[in-house]
């Protein structure tokens, strides 16, 4: 048979080129010498964005041991409770081995030949009929860099459309563009060592304390030495975060960007500014505004930046006086005084740390914008200590989906599709025709859902992610996925999910070790790692599953790797090099626990723009945006005014609803719930209301309330004594639970000009139930 | 009276001095000898983790009539019976808090469900519970002493920040992290055993035990 | 044999009282707790002797489980004590089986008297006062079958397997007729309760077959003997199996006391 035949030649050809990939190299990077039969390799931690390295222990083929690397700069030997149960989690009862094929209500096990073929024909016929938009790949911030850019430059320069995206546009899309808008370069300038320098730190919307627990210890042990250090966290919620910092400081939902603008405000109203620093390297622009929040299907955005003065800027600051954001926020204008004073304070290293709080944002671009803008006027940042700081809670949201550029509209290294000598630079390295890849994007993550609802994306790939139970307002595109007609879902994964019970084709994936990898993490560093296991049955890694696709597409040829990984890397890293982007050759990397970008004659760099520090910042400069050359190398400070959010609490609804994430699980909990230990440790969403709100409500600890919103309801049990005390009028659940998919409530409102939806802001009633 | 009435009452008379009261007599005191010694010793058995608002253990044991009310009326199920190889303990209610702990609920259905008084109707705030004491047991085993970010057990504890607290203190070994130490204040910590079931560990190193006695002594602290 | 009207009456409500004691375990919640306590539709029950118990070992006064207590022994006053015995305690189900099986195997005919009972109740309450605990709701054979069936207790079974065994090999109705406490207790208030078995010396043939059938014969040797008019002993448990046996309708049950008084 022709099939078992290619088979065992793919086998044998993998084979040999694992044997050549590893056979030598992983014993050089074998960290310890094989003790107990047990032989050590490294990879990074495969869950959030903080990149803690790992030590891997590997006997008869399996994971039998992991341990936190004492050598990673990044966690230097520790981990947090999730990275602890890593060995569990490729191991749970119900790993996909085999291919299913839908036949009628039943999955029914089938070859990969069957499957792929299955899925090369839906391609094909879908492409002749509806043409190449009309099918689609949705992938991920977990993606491997191999993965991500197989995808999109099958996607880009193969099938010609830019209908892929990552499931990071629901969580990074806002720190990208706030990125993109204000220094015209994605990813921040400082790293994690800011976390041991600095001496004041504004958390904004993030809970460090359960979703980058590795960090959040090493921001604590700087003030456990450094008594000077100050914490302070603003949230919606009292958190774990809350609870170690020096200060707490509540504001009413959205009115971050009032209270930004605040203390803006203060820092120009009392010259608290740095006048050199913003001559030098800022500019002042404003955009529009009434901007929408993009409800409606088909929604455009297009922003028209408008240059200003620092005199124009500062009469835009005006109405946001202490008092006046004191009524908005609640927080008092004693508060904002102090903050703004804080942050402008000569003697103390500032820096401000962000995550979903300002990202899932239907104005998070702006957000993002706005602490740029408190950090640019006092030009605190790119120094040692002092930045601002975008965490990420992928382990490859920065290195996969940002800097290989698998959005719509972006190409790798920072370049986009609407841009004509990006395209051209693209084709080249990729070997196709410049007019290959479209000039347009499509459709960003929420669209390319209502696309799938609508009808205009027949065929849609899902690869290691679980949109079906991430995306917001999910009863409708989860509708929209089994309305039948033309459409078609394939889903790779490694574990049956929310996702997968809607697939007319699920593919068995490798996962972590089980392939060769590369992640990015937070902080600009780029970590690699071997192969260390074979993946269960006949499940297979998601990079050849995309170039089986290619191959049997024609586009076989955009793949011509013998030594797949590294030929890959190599040629993306063309991308990178001379952009300030750099990456190290991949033998580097294989070596090396992480290197940080730009990495120019071997060296990387820690912070990015500034003088010493940033190989492109030549001496004298001191700081330079280098990259921002529509804006003269310059930083720009926005002003963005304070909008409400999309939808606010009524009579009808009358509570916030804010989602989020636990220490113990991790997303939408496909891993972590199968480790038994953390399912104990926190086994179901909760629903946190304040002691207040409950009595009114009449519901107490352990009761059972019905959470409703406009677009779905759920019940869910009260807690009123958990680690999250939800403040009045607002109630808080985690997304992990897929027997709780809290998601259904969420509204499918985003940011107009990063298209991520706003997880974190919805109107919702309780009834005790 | 007749002499044959006379005759059948001293000759009951006789079987119930011989039958009736040497017998049981002597299997009272034989039976008395025997088992109130061991009886006596009830609560120095092992430690029962009780329903909330339970008496202390010597007397519990007394006042507890073995119903299973407090069972029926525990929403969780986390309340079952000692078994005949609790002793005389048996038919008494426990809790095996690394399979079910109490949930601690605000109305404690338990205690209101108690007819004998053997949980204290007296308590009626969950603060005010006190069945044990949770204590690290095995520092040596728990991840969050050894510098790892766990602390499941501090927050999932229902009095969290009161009765399990962090303390957190520089970690030599990396040298810029944190280690953040769960500590239990016993003046708080209910014991519930909420801290117990959670904790990640194969063999939980918290774990509720009974609450030590206060010890007096002829100094001031 | 004719229509056994009193003894189908009293299994449909000793297995009633199972089927209470069970109830929980299906989900219903008109009924929570066992014979020590219990709560009927709202209504607190107490085992009297559980409530002495408590007081005497612990020194717990509950006043609401004391009066709960006292209603339940009024309530048993007024059908005749040892009623609960012979309609309600699921332990005397399991001797009355004991019994069927003697029929099948050859039993032993130990017999210890009725007073023991008495002396038991004495010991109990002893060991209670001396001890500190409720004892006999330890080694209760009617706590561990309520346990057992209300919850989980399948050790329980093994002790009541033995008791079984004992009733059958040593002595009929070894622990019903002689040797429980409550029953005991139950037939110290029997002796002054109004519900009584009457017997009218005219009707009888002599037949013998009601002293059968007794579980505690004893009780009808005054009337059968001396022509008493009314059983007036307390062990008697009202179980009725005598009216239903009797050929002639010689026994009955009535309510009140007969001229030739109260108590013996």
């Amino acid at each position: 048979m022709a099939l078992s035949r290619r088979d065992f030649l793919k086998a044998s050809a993998a084979a040999a080129a694992l044997a050549a990939a590893t056979g030598g190299r992983l014993g050089a990077t074998d960290v310890h010498a094989a003790e107990g039969g047990i032989r050590w390799g490294k990879a990074p931690c495969r869950f959030c964005g903080t990149g803690c390295g790992v030590l891997v222990g590997v006997k008869d083929g399996r994971i039998v041991a992991t341990k936190g690397d004492p050598a990673a700069p990044v966690n230097k030997g520790l981990n947090c409770i999730k990275g602890y149960f890593l060995s569990k989690v490729l191991y749970g009862k119900d790993r996909l081995t085999k291919p299913l094929i839908r036949k009628g209500n039943k999955m029914v096990e089938a070859s990969w030949d069957e499957a792929m073929d299955l899925i090369a024909s839906k391609f094909r016929e879908s492409i002749a009929k509806h043409g190449p938009d009309s099918v689609a790949m949705f992938g991920s911030g977990q993606w491997t860099v191999f993965e991500g850019y197989a995808a999109a430059k099958l996607f880009k320069a193969g099938i010609g459309t830019n209908n892929i995206e990552p499931n990071a546009r629901f969580c990074m899309a806002s720190a990208v563009t706030g990125f993109m808008t204000t220094f015209n370069s994605d990813e921040p300038m400082g790293c994690y060592d800011d976390l041991d320098l600095g001496d004041t730190y504004f958390l904004w919307g993030a809970n460090m304390a359960e979703c980058h627990p590795v960090l959040f210890s090493r921001l604590i042990d700087n003030r456990l030495k450094n008594p000077k250090v100050k914490i302070i966290d603003f949230g919606t919620r009292f958190t774990r975060t809350s609870q170690m910092a020096d200060k707490y400081i509540r504001f009413n939902p959205q009115t971050d960007l009032a209270l930004l603008n605040a203390i803006a405000h203060i820092i120009v109203r009392d010259r608290l500014y740095d006048e050199n620093f913003i001559r030098k390297h800022v500019v002042f622009k404003k955009g529009k505004t009434n901007i929408g929040y993009g409800l409606e299907d088909k929604f455009k955005f297009a922003d028209d930046p408008k240059p200003m003065t620092f005199d124009e800027y500062r009469e835009f600051l005006k109405p946001y006086t202490p008092e006046y954001v004191s009524k908005l926020s609640g927080v008092p204008a004693k508060t904002i005084e102090e903050v703004a004073r804080l942050y402008a304070d000569k003697s103390r290293k500032v820096n401000s740390l962000w995550t979903m709080g300002f990202n899932q944002h239907v104005r998070g671009t702006w957000v993002n914008n706005l602490v740029y803008n408190v950090h640019l006027l006092t030009g605190k940042i790119c120094k040692p200590g002092e930045n601002p700081m975008s965490l990420t809670g992928q382990p490859s949201a920065c290195g996969t989906a940002r800097e290989v550029g698998t959005f719509t509209h972006r190409l790798p290294a920072d370049m986009v599709v609407m841009n004509e000598e990006h395209r051209k630079k693209a084709a080249e390295i990729w070997g196709v025709p410049a007019e290959k890849i479209p000039a347009k994007p499509t459709y960003h993550a929420t669209e390319m859902f209502r696309a799938l609802d609508r009808g205009d994306i027949k065929v849609l790939w899902v690869q290691v992610t679980n949109p079906f139970q991430s995306a917001p307002n999910l009863s409708r595109y989860r509708k929209g996925a089994r309305k039948g007609g033309d459409r078609f879902i394939i889903v790779s994964d490694i574990y049956p999910t929310r996702s997968t019970e809607l697939a007319d084709v699920v593919l068995p994936s490798a996962s972590w070790v089980e392939k060769e990898g590369f992640f990015g993490n937070a902080e600009r560093r780029g970590q690699q790692w071997f192969k260390m296991v074979e993946p269960p049955g006949e499940a297979r890694n998601d990079l050849w599953q995309t170039m089986e696709l290619a191959r049997r597409l024609g586009h076989g040829n955009l793949f011509p790797y013998k030594y797949v990984e590294k030929e890959m890397f190599e040629e993306y890293r063309k991308f990178t090099l001379g952009q300030g982007k750099d990456l190290a050759p991949y033998e580097a990397y294989t070596k090396a626990r992480g290197l940080r970008w730009p990495v120019v004659n071997g060296k990387e760099t820690l912070w990015r723009y500034a003088e010493g520090y940033d190989p492109y910042v030549k001496a004298g400069e001191g700081v330079k945006f280098y990259k921002n050359k529509p804006n003269d190398y310059k930083a720009v400070i926005w002003a963005r005014p304070y909008e409400p959010a999309a939808e606010a609490p009524d009579r009808q609804y009358p509570f916030w609803l804010c989602t989020g994430r636990v220490l113990e699980q991790w997303h939408t909990g496909t891993m972590t719930g199968r480790v038994p230990e953390l399912k104990r440790a926190y086994g179901g969403a909760v629903c946190e209301i304040h002691p207040e709100d409950a009595k009114r409500l009449k519901v107490k600890h352990g009761d059972k309330v019905r959470v409703t919103s406009r677009r779905g309801s759920i019940v869910l049990t009260a807690d009123l004594r958990g680690r999250g005390k939800a403040e009045k009028g607002n109630v808080f659940v985690a997304f992990f639970d897929e027997n709780k998919m809290i998601n259904e409530l969420c509204i499918d409102a985003y940011c107009p000009i990063s298209g991520e939806p706003d997880y974190k802001k919805c109107a919702v009633k309780l009834e005790k139930a | 009276m007749s002499g044959a009435e006379e005759e059948t009452k001293r000759v009951s008379r006789r079987h119930f001095l011989k039958g009736s009261l040497a017998l049981p007599l002597a299997l009272t005191v034989a039976g008395g000898l025997l088992t109130v010694p061991s009886l006596r010793r009830a609560d120095a058995r092992g430690f029962y983790l009780r329903p909330p608002g339970a008496l202390a253990e010597k007397c519990f044991l007394g006042a507890c009539i073995r119903c299973g009310k407090c069972v029926q009326a525990c929403p969780y199920r986390a309340i079952r019976l000692a078994e005949t190889d609790a002793g005389v303990a048996i038919g008494t209610p426990f809790i095996i808090a690394r399979e079910e702990p109490c949930q601690l609920c605000t109305d404690l259905p338990c205690i209101k469900s108690c007819p004998s008084g053997a949980l204290d109707k007296g308590v009626t705030e969950v603060e005010k519970v006190r069945m044990g004491t949770a204590v690290i047991i095995d520092r040596e085993n728990c991840l969050s002493i050894r510098g790892l970010r766990c602390e499941v057990c501090y927050r999932n504890c229902p009095l969290i920040d009161r009765a399990i607290t962090i303390e957190p203190r520089h970690n030599p070994r990396t040298g810029v992290h944190t280690i953040m130490e769960p500590v239990v204040h016993r003046d708080k910590c209910v014991g519930c055993g909420i801290c117990e079931k959670s904790c990640v560990r194969e063999q939980p190193v918290i774990v509720v035990q009974r609450t030590p006695l206060p010890q007096q002594d002829a100094y001031e602290f | 044999m004719n229509f056994r009207r009193w003894t189908i009456i009293r299994r449909l409500v000793q297995v009633g009282v199972l089927c209470l004691i069970a109830s929980p375990l299906a989900g219903f919640s008109f009924f929570q707790g066992s014979l020590a306590a219990g709560e009927l539709l709202g209504i607190p029950l107490a085992d009297p002797l559980a409530a002495l118990q408590v007081v005497l070992a612990s020194g717990v006064v509950a006043s609401a489980f004391l009066l709960s207590a006292l209603g339940v022994t009024l309530f048993y006053w007024l059908l005749g004590g040892r009623f609960f015995c012979g309609w309600v305690c699921p332990v005397y189900l399991l001797t009355e089986l004991g019994d069927k099986l003697r029929l099948l195997i050859p039993a032993g005919k130990l017999e210890i008297p009725l007073k023991t009972k008495g002396w038991m109740l004495l010991a109990v309450a002893c060991i209670t006062a001396l001890s500190g605990v409720p004892f006999f709701e330890i080694v209760s054979p009617i706590g561990m079958t309520t346990r057992a069936i209300a919850f989980d207790g399948r050790s329980a079974l093994l002790c009541l397997a033995g008791l079984l065994l004992v009733e059958v090999t040593l002595a009929r109705r070894l622990w019903c007729r002689s040797l429980c406490p409550l029953g005991g207790f139950y037939a110290l208030v029997g002796r002054v309760a109004p519900l009584r078995l009457r017997f009218q010396p005219a009707r009888c043939s002599s037949c013998g077959d009601c002293s059968r059938v007794c579980p505690v014969a004893e009780v009808l040797v005054p009337s059968l003997d001396h022509g008493t008019e009314q059983i007036r002993s307390g062990d008697c448990t009202r179980c009725g199996r005598c009216v239903d046996c009797c050929p002639e309708g010689a026994l009955t049950y009535c309510f009140g006391y007969s001229d030739q008084g109260g108590p013996r």
